[in-house]
């Protein structure tokens, strides 16, 4: 079947048998490998990603569903020339050790920073919860979410 | 939005604090957990500390930013043209005898290239000590994660379906899975012979005996630990290509290349000029990929098909077929003075090995090594033995067995404490290693800092204040 | 995963007519969050999958003169978004913050977790003990029962072939009534609970009116703790009194004993949980006394 999306800005369209899953469908046939598969049963959050504003599992959607969805990876967070703040604390922080976590720990981060610009740590915990992490322990990831939501908001603030 | 979510949060937090005012006396430290520490840390000067300044500052890891950007090539997101996706079907019993097996029906399943079995593979067996684990099992299965036959198709349903319709008969054979079961005379053995011992160790130091009968208290005790599974993020992935020339191919998760090929030239019996092996960024280790697990596998099905072929775990694979951590059953006999100092301590480790030997070796030794914990203690003996069983096989793991001895002496340091009135710092103090003390195989230990570093940990979370 | 057919269906009539056209080898595709695990590891003999997420009838939130309509296929996440369900009904909302993760319960919806119907269904003691109501669409037209009658046993509800959920009804009247909801887990994060309570109740004075006692993963289906509630109804409060029922809750549940925790440790956690949403519920009753008060 047909599925268009509209990932990282750019529309792209597949045709894919029904029961592929939305990160089969990135992976494989848009080549967009950042999303991972670490369980393939929706626990790890190695393939998170956003569909229509909100975080989901893609290793537990069907590509269909998106169909007509906008859809945000790891690979749409930096442009051209500038890490996106997220990205840049984490680097600074260390917060990424094999990294195999990263880009679906970046996403959810993203989605979390989005609504809330200055969470809590009780609230970085929660919405990082399906996030597993094998390397780092978590700590340094819960800094550097909350130093890149301090400075996204001094960019805004300075904008 | 935002408030929204504190609303929520309330409700959860209130639940918390709620529970946390009705825990036991303890007081909730003044510093709130969450106070970031600040780098670079503070710490006294010292000669040693200025021998190694980088110790303590913020170090940036080099491949951090790909990490972050998604950039990192992990072996899953390499794929080759004309590449297959090869599936690996495991046994139905822990412990059987292979009759026969039948990949007729699943060579005849769409998308089918090739298959495999143990018997096609040339030396069927490998392993860092002892060369005891096959590639894929044939004509015995040991536990239910070995591997007994695999297909390599055009897409991984394909290579899945067509694992159903491999026939395989089995014999099944008496099995045993509690490690001191293993120990008994009339126990099942995994691997034959009239033992399932496969790897002991004893450490003596003094004279055991006397040092007991000399203590004002012995304190005895059975610590057991379970097994552990890495769960690396990344499961373990190889792509292997075959080619004209013959040379193979392969990449790999492992951790550990060199030994890797050693092991690969062996299987495959070709010389290793013939193997390039690339070790690929890897997703998360841990110990459990130090060594080949389905790399013969993909090679030989990438010979057979003339293609590249990629194998990735799946999570269940990952979980009964990739090593895990050695469970340990930890017999401690502990002496003491009346001042809580040890005298003498006698124990017996029996290391769960499950049905292959993997890293044992080093996990027994530093196991052993470490079992009378950092204590000045002139009498000891220590007994060690890994048997068989037919469970998963255990391997490296972080600290190679010292985490378990660790927590059964620990363990057992307080329980002597409480037991003797001494607070559980002091008898510690009293009877830690310091500069020059000698290990318990006579190893003269340099830059000790235990004391020290008990100390200021104590201090820091106000260890005092908890006791009040 | 196998093939699969992937239908989208006009409305839930239609969503209907296909499952009974097609027979034993379509199912109702909702969140997937379960299904779609299943499918890759066990799929039978399903091969079509007909998906209702996006059907009218089954989403959206709306305040009827009847009460809070939740159309199944709503997820977790937008339940814990709506102004209505965090002022009306928190505890659902902290029930759905107890399912999965934030992925999870974006893609998972709250008639998903029902049909599932496992005993541990985080949303069902919330749901149960506001007296909620389900409505279901099936090839006989529409039907309505309290939500206690939809479960039927682990992973078995009263849905016919072909039926399906479409509503979940929770009454004007209690809309708002003091509740509380705790789940006991083995970590915070997407943990199975091992037993969730919840509790809703008015008080008149000092009497304990309307008592509601749900339980979660302590019997077959989720369970209402009727002796328990029939010991408080009426009654005025006291700490033994809510120990009490905690007690006789124990009583009427069946926990059972496997790998993540024994017979014994579950029956004392619904002792402590349900005593803790008693507490709960009577101090939010009694804040609310004292804000009328005000008034
Ligand atoms: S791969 Fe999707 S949650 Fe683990
Ligand atoms: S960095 Fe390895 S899993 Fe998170």
């Amino acid at each position: 079947m047909l599925v268009e999306l509209t990932v990282n800005g750019e529309s792209r369209s597949a045709n894919v048998p029904p029961e592929t899953t939305l990160l089969k469908m990135l992976r494989e046939y848009l080549g967009l490998t950042g999303a991972k598969l670490g369980c393939d049963v929706g626990d790890c959050g190695t393939c998170t990603v956003i569909v229509d504003g909100v975080s989901v599992n893609s290793c537990l959607m069907l590509a269909g569903r998106a169909d007509g969805c906008d859809v945000t990876t790891i690979e749409g967070l930096a442009t051209a020339d500038e890490l996106h703040p997220l990205q840049q604390k984490f680097e600074e922080h260390g917060a990424l050790q094999c990294g195999f976590c990263g880009p679906g720990m970046l996403i959810s981060a993203k989605n979390l920073l989005d609504t809330n610009p200055e969470p809590s740590v009780f609230e970085v915990r929660d919405a990082l919860a399906g996030n597993l992490c094998r390397c780092t322990g978590y700590t340094k990831i819960i800094e550097a979410v909350i130093e890149a939501g301090e400075m996204m908001n001094q960019e805004q603030a300075t904008v | 939005m935002a408030t929204r979510v504190k609303d929520v949060q309330t409700n959860v937090e209130d639940l918390v604090t709620a529970r946390e005012a009705r825990a036991p006396s303890r007081q909730p430290l003044a510093v709130p957990i969450d106070q970031p520490v600040t780098f670079p840390l503070e710490l006294p000067e010292s000669e040693a500390r200025l021998r190694t300044p980088a110790v303590g500052q913020r170090a940036t890891r080099p491949d951090g930013r790909l990490h972050g950007l998604g950039q990192t090539q992990y072996i899953d997101d390499i794929t080759f043209p004309h590449m297959l996706h090869a599936k690996i079907l495991r046994s139905e019993y822990a412990h059987a005898r292979i009759v026969s097996i039948d990949t007729s029906e699943a060579e005849k399943m769409p998308g089918v290239i090739a298959t495999l079995t143990g018997a096609e593979v040339p030396e069927n067996s490998f392993g860092p000590t002892y060369q005891d684990q096959p590639i894929l099992a044939y004509p015995i299965a040991r536990h239910r994660g070995d591997g007994v036959a695999a297909v390599a198709a055009t897409t991984e349903q394909f290579a899945l379906d067509a694992l159903e319709k491999i026939r395989v008969e089995y014999e099944p054979l008496p099995a045993v899975f509690d490690p001191l079961e293993a120990l008994e005379d009339d126990s099942p053995k995994v691997h034959g012979g009239d033992t399932n011992i496969y790897t002991s160790k004893v450490i003596k130091k003094g004279d055991v005996e006397a040092g007991l009968a000399a203590s004002d208290h012995v304190f005895e005790r059975r610590f057991s630990t379970q097994m552990v599974e890495h769960v690396p993020l990344e499961p373990h992935a190889t792509i292997a290509s075959w080619d004209g020339n013959g040379r193979v191919s392969i990449w790999s998760s492992l951790g550990r290349i060199t030994l890797g090929r050693e092991d690969l030239a062996r299987t495959l019996q070709m010389p290793q000029s013939r193997i390039r092996l690339i070790g690929t960024v890897v997703g998360g280790n841990f110990g459990g990929k130090n060594e080949i697990t389905n790399e013969p596998i993909v090679a030989l099905l990438s010979r057979k098909s003339r293609r590249p072929v990629k194998a990735i775990y799946s999570r269940g694979d990952e979980f009964v077929s990739s090593t895990i951590r050695h469970p340990f059953i930890m017999d401690y006999t502990t002496g003491v003075d009346n001042e809580g100092r040890i005298l003498a301590r006698k124990i017996r480790l029996v290391l769960d090995g499950g049905a292959y030997c993997s890293w044992t070796g080093t996990t027994i030794g530093k196991g052993s090594i470490l079992a009378p914990g950092p204590y000045n203690i002139d009498n000891v003996l220590v007994e060690a033995y890994a048997v068989y069983t037919n469970k998963t096989t255990t391997g490296a793991m972080r600290g190679f067995g010292a985490p378990q001895v660790c927590f059964a002496y620990e363990s057992q340091m307080d329980d002597m404490a409480d037991a003797l009135g001494i607070d559980p710092l002091e008898i510690r103090l009293r009877n830690g290693f310091s500069e020059n003390s000698l290990s318990p195989t006579g190893q003269s230990l340099q830059s000790v800092a235990l004391k020290e570093s008990l100390t200021q940990a104590a201090d820091r979370f106000r260890w005092k204040e908890w006791q009040a | 995963m196998r093939p699969m057919n992937y239908i989208v269906p006009e409305s839930a009539e239609a969503a209907v007519a296909i499952l009974a056209e097609r027979g034993e080898n379509a199912c109702p595709l909702a969140g997937g969050t379960d299904l779609v695990v299943d499918l890759k590891h066990a799929p039978g003999n399903i091969n079509a999958l007909v998906d209702v997420s996006g059907l009218e009838e089954f989403r959206g939130i709306d305040e009827t003169d009847e009460g809070l309509r939740i159309g199944s296929m709503v997820t977790y996440g937008e339940i814990m978004e709506h102004p209505v369900c965090i002022e009306k009904t928190p505890e659902v909302v902290a029930a759905s913050h107890t399912v999965g993760a934030v992925q999870t319960r974006n893609l998972g919806t709250i008639g998903g977790n029902l049909v599932t119907c496992v005993p541990s269904a985080d949303s069902a003691p919330a749901l149960m003990v506001l007296d909620a109501e389900v409505t279901l669409i099936g090839t006989n037209g529409w039907r309505r029962m309290p939500i206690e009658d939809f479960f039927v046993g682990p992973r078995k509800t009263i849905l016919e072939p072909c039926e399906l959920l479409a509503e979940i009804w929770i009454p004007g009247h209690t809309l708002g009534k003091p509740s509380s909801f705790y789940k006991f887990g083995l970590r915070k994060g997407q943990a199975l609970a091992l037993v969730n309570a919840a509790a809703a109740l008015e008080l008149d004075g000092d009497r304990i009116v309307e008592p509601r006692i749900a339980l979660g993963a302590v019997a077959p289906t989720p369970i209402r703790a009727v002796k328990a509630e029939a010991l408080l109804d009426g009654q005025v409060v006291n700490a033994k009194l809510l120990d009490e029922a905690a007690k006789i809750s124990v009583t009427e549940s069946k926990p059972i004993d496997d790998f993540r925790a024994s017979r014994n440790y579950r029956r004392q956690l619904i002792r402590t949980l349900t005593r803790r949403v008693l507490e709960r519920s009577v101090e939010i009753a009694r804040e609310r006394q004292e804000k009328d008060k005000l008034h």
